[in-house]
């Protein structure tokens, strides 16, 4: 009777062991959704075939000025970033990207009660600030130092051509 | 399916021979290059941002990015891959030495075979053309106006900047001499299109250079070489660069004597993907960076 016991009790840990180890599925990663999500097309996916060019918003973007360097450094569809460098080190980013290819970026706004330069404004995590330009051209200012600060990535969002940009079609 | 740009990242290697080799160019350019690994890592390195939402989201958003073929990073991933095709086998035996000993060169010479001096050009410009390409894959040709794009490219830096100082130290220095700008310009005019053709990693690139046949092409590279030329240059004259001096920082991981450096070079083309490692960094960065201006 023990030995029959021990016998029940020893496939029945067996069995639990294997359960638990062979069929527990593998953890999901915490990007493996998107990943799904997003390889379903191989093209198009990110960015709206209607989105601006990068090289429409060049223009808008403030010049340079004292002490401060303007580099652009990317140019694709639906974007175009610049890095802004004082004495030679970089501050921060300045970006403007057409919604068009990011709905989500575009209905934050909605909510927004800060207003810059006319249009709806967002502060984002510790870093950025943004504008909704027309409903569609996101204007996003970024800081990559701590002594560019909130107001200053403010000043410098004015500092593009915001009317010019809102007359983009 | 190719694999996920996070899974790419992620399995980065902190510690290799490629890692300590470039870790062993530091002194070329001090504390430039940090070797970061790891998706949500570089995500919280390139932004400064902390919030787990706000990093999914950036994260996300880059992914997509990545996997929309039009928007040509894969490309630039492929390229950064294809010039830096290792001899797996041979790294790893590289490796089996235990840790923090040298690798003794000495154990790989019958396994290896010095390029000559023509060969090791075509590949040195290979690599600078796959950078080309690769930068206007991945960033566009930012800015309305040539000084605008030249500028963009003179903002190489961090890991950008420790790949075109390996790729002067190790494809260039140490396998060509002290003289190798010129030297390569001049073997590189002594190639003619059925050499190039030779050559396995053009007939895995030569697609995407442009050009409609082989001359075109090797025109196009020629070009390339020496729009370069004057930065590789200032390089070396504004670091004093000599192979002696690359050779001695090597020395700190390698076994080898100075009148092996050909051996050496050899060695170091099969046994580290310092473009693929760098470059994947690279492509990760950039893409962060457009990732997170547009959520």
């Amino acid at each position: 009777m023990n030995f029959k016991i021990r016998k029940i009790f020893a496939v029945v840990l067996l069995s639990v062991l294997l359960l638990t180890t062979a069929c527990t599925p593998k953890q999901p990663g915490r990007f493996d959704q998107v990943q799904q999500e997003s390889s379903r097309q191989k093209s198009g996916q990110a960015v709206a075939k209607s989105a601006t060019q990068g090289g429409e918003f060049n223009k808008f973007f403030p010049p340079a000025e004292d002490g401060y360097q303007r580099v652009f450094t990317q140019e694709k569809k639906g974007f175009a970033e610049a890095k802004l460098k004082k004495d030679g080190k970089e501050v921060a980013m300045l970006a403007i990207s057409d919604t068009k290819s990011t709905p989500a970026t575009a209905a934050s706004y909605a909510n927004s009660t800060k207003k810059i330069a006319g249009y709806p404004a967002r502060e984002i995590g510790n870093t950025q600030t943004a504008i909704l330009v027309n409903n569609r051209y996101q204007v996003k200012v970024l800081s990559r130092s701590p002594s560019f600060t909130a107001s200053d990535r403010e000043a410098w969002i004015k500092k593009f051509n915001l009317d010019g940009l809102a007359q983009l079609k | 399916m190719s694999k996920p740009i996070f899974e790419l990242v992620d399995e980065l290697p902190t510690n290799n021979l490629t890692v300590s080799m470039l870790n062993s160019l530091d002194f070329v350019a001090p504390g430039e290059w940090k070797n970061i690994v790891g998706f949500v890592n570089t995500i919280k390195a390139v932004t400064g941002e902390t919030d787990e939402n706000l990093i999914q989201a950036i994260g996300e958003r880059a992914i997509y990015l990545y996997n929309d073929r039009s928007q040509g990073y894969q490309r630039a991933m492929w390229l950064y891959q294809t010039v830096d095709r290792t001899d797996k086998a041979l790294g790893a035996a590289a490796l089996a030495n235990k840790v923090g000993e040298k690798v003794p060169l000495l154990g790989f010479l019958n396994s290896l075979t010095p390029k000559a001096d023509k060969a090791q050009t075509i590949d040195l410009c290979l690599k600078l053309v796959a950078e080309l390409l690769a930068f206007c894959s991945i960033n566009g040709i930012p800015g309305d106006s040539i000084g605008d794009f030249v500028a963009s490219l003179g903002e190489y830096s961090g890991e950008s900047f420790i790949r075109m100082v390996a790729l002067v130290c190790v494809d260039g220095l140490i396998p060509l001499g002290s003289d190798f700008i010129n030297k390569g310009l001049s073997l590189l005019n002594q190639t003619n299109p059925q050499e190039l053709e030779q050559n396995s990693t053009f007939q895995n690139i030569q697609d995407v250079i442009p050009g409609n046949n082989p001359a075109s092409k090797l025109n196009f590279i020629g070009e390339s070489f020496d729009s370069v030329k004057g930065w590789m240059n200032d390089l070396v004259v504004s670091r004093d660069l000599t192979p002696q001096k690359v050779a001695s920082q090597l020395q700190n991981l390698i076994e080898f004597t100075g009148d092996k450096l050909d051996y050496l070079a050899a060695f170091l083309d099969v046994a580290t993907n310092y473009y693929e490692h760098t470059g994947t960094q690279t492509l990760a960065r950039r893409l962060i960076e457009r990732a997170v201006a547009e959520i």
